[in-house]
């Protein structure tokens, strides 16, 4: 790859994530194609039903995901008079960043980890588990916050909306379906075309396939952002060094944060999944030796690039 | 659609554009205020921990009067400088003034080790970085006012909306020019 600076690596990976958001939709369309050739067009009436119901679940939780992962997390919402060291690195990212103060939350769990969420930057939480917080020094712990308010510059939060929206609608639009396909065999002379079988056949692949395509390109999307807030981290620093070696810390630590659920696994800065149960197409982060490479090759070209 | 309607269609669409260019170029440049104000605040932070610094520091080298010295007066000339070059210019001095004081402490083991020096030493390194944290954001923000006072078609518009380019804040500082030439 030729880019390496970080500036390279922002547009490359919003790229990236544009492309895999259009795929997404793209699958949607594809979809919804193969039922109405298994099906006929009387189906069509199931598709805004199927995204309706993914855009209510996953939106409310978008709105009000400052609190909801606070509690599904147990994060306690901290003042700066309680760790004003920690308050003294954020404000130096608020600074370097432009973006409001965050509110900050500490997780009471030994395994160093962090996660941003909010549905914009002004109603922003950034948390901290207190073994991250003991286990990093100070430009490390720079290097992580930095990290964090990139998810919020970013606007992760809503990125990620966005892709459980369509892949939860390409899933529930499947599973419509496929249930159909059981209950309903015997309404398949309604169908409008004269029933190619290989067309049919096709179309039944693909109903049962999307779901997963959907779930991987979900999973590519969050790896995208993760190595975005990356290189979105040392725009704001210019000190790719600080994260680089936060990262060697939390890739040498092998104790995982208790909460193992998959609903918010994607937004620690470390998976808290194990990398052995998790495939590569369906991990929610980069492997972390590829992140420590990609900032140890942006300390190589020198500050201010 | 009748001609008179796709003429005013046309108009409007050309409305939209130029208020929009004109929109972001004001912004751009309130935005660029915005940023040296904040320069301006963690400066004003600094400048007030200093006389706490100097004291403490004289309590355990009470002979070091030059350094001393050094340091107020160049807090004393960045009280009045008002423009970006002037304020860049004082920022420096002050900036080299207390990296002498900081290297002066090194060689008092006794005052490197009391609480009170500790806890100026944080303060100290976290408003160290705020300002040059605010001297990036204000000289990336300069960047994309500049470019867009100079690129087209935001540039037909710099004039109308009396926005010119601005300059960098530059610090004159020995060390941070010291960049590394290594390549992997």
């Amino acid at each position: 790859m030729a880019e390496v600076s970080f500036r390279g690596l922002q547009s490359a990976n919003r790229r990236k994530t544009y492309l895999l958001l259009g795929g997404m939709g793209a699958l949607v369309w594809v979809v919804v194609y193969a039922a109405l050739t298994y099906f006929g067009t009387s189906t069509v009436g199931i598709v805004p039903i199927a995204v309706g119901i993914a855009l209510i679940s996953v939106w409310g939780s978008y709105y009000t995901s400052d609190s909801i992962v606070l509690r599904m997390t147990g994060a306690k919402l901290l003042q700066e008079s309680d760790n004003p060291n920690l308050f003294n690195v954020i404000h130096e990212v608020v600074i370097a960043s432009g973006l409001p103060m965050p509110k900050v939350a500490i997780v009471d769990d030994l395994a160093p980890n962090a996660f941003a969420t909010g549905r914009d930057p002004e109603h922003a939480v950034i948390a901290f588990t207190t073994g991250i917080l003991d286990a990093m020094d100070r430009d490390q712990l720079q290097g992580v916050v930095a990290h964090e308010m990139s998810h919020v510059a970013n606007r992760d939060t809503l990125v990620s909306a966005v892709a459980a929206t369509t892949a939860g609608a390409i899933a529930l639009l499947s599973d419509m379906l496929t249930r159909m396909m059981w209950f309903s065999g015997g309404r398949r002379d309604d169908r409008d075309n004269g029933g190619n079988p290989v067309a049919l056949v096709i179309s039944l692949i693909v109903l049962i396939l999307a779901p997963i395509a959907a779930m991987m390109l979900k999973s590519a999307v969050s790896r995208r952002r993760e190595a975005l807030a990356d290189a979105t981290a040392v725009a704001f620093t210019r000190n790719p060094a600080g994260l680089r070696s936060a990262l060697e810390v939390l890739a040498a630590d092998s104790t995982v944060v208790h909460q193992r659920s998959t609903a918010v696994a994607h937004i620690w800065i470390e998976s808290p999944l194990d990398g052995k149960s998790v495939s590569k197409l369906f991990a929610t982060h980069p492997p972390i030796e590829e992140r420590i490479a990609a900032l140890r090759a942006m300390e190589s070209l020198g500050p201010n690039k | 659609m009748s001609t008179i309607e796709i003429v005013l269609l046309i108009i409007a669409a050309i409305g939209f554009f130029v208020v929009t260019l004109y929109n972001r170029l004001v912004r751009l440049n309130v935005s660029v205020d915005e940023a040296f104000a904040q320069i301006e605040v963690q400066l004003k932070r600094r400048s007030d921990l200093i006389p706490n610094l100097v004291e403490t520091v004289k309590g355990y080298a009470s002979h070091e009067s030059a350094t001393f010295e050094k340091v107020v007066s160049a807090r004393a000339k960045a009280t009045s400088a008002t423009t970006v070059a002037d304020v860049a210019a004082a920022d420096g001095m002050v900036t080299q003034a207390l990296r002498g004081l900081l290297a002066v402490a090194e060689a008092y083991p006794d005052l490197k080790a009391s609480t009170n020096f500790l806890a100026l030493q944080e303060e100290l390194s976290t408003t160290e970085n705020k300002v040059a944290f605010a001297r990036q954001f204000y000289n990336d923000n300069v960047r994309s006012l500049n470019t867009a006072v100079k690129t087209i078609p935001t540039s037909l518009f710099a004039g109308i909306a009396k926005v010119s380019a601005r300059v960098f804040y530059e610090v004159e500082d020995p060390q941070s020019r010291q960049a590394p030439t290594v390549k992997f």
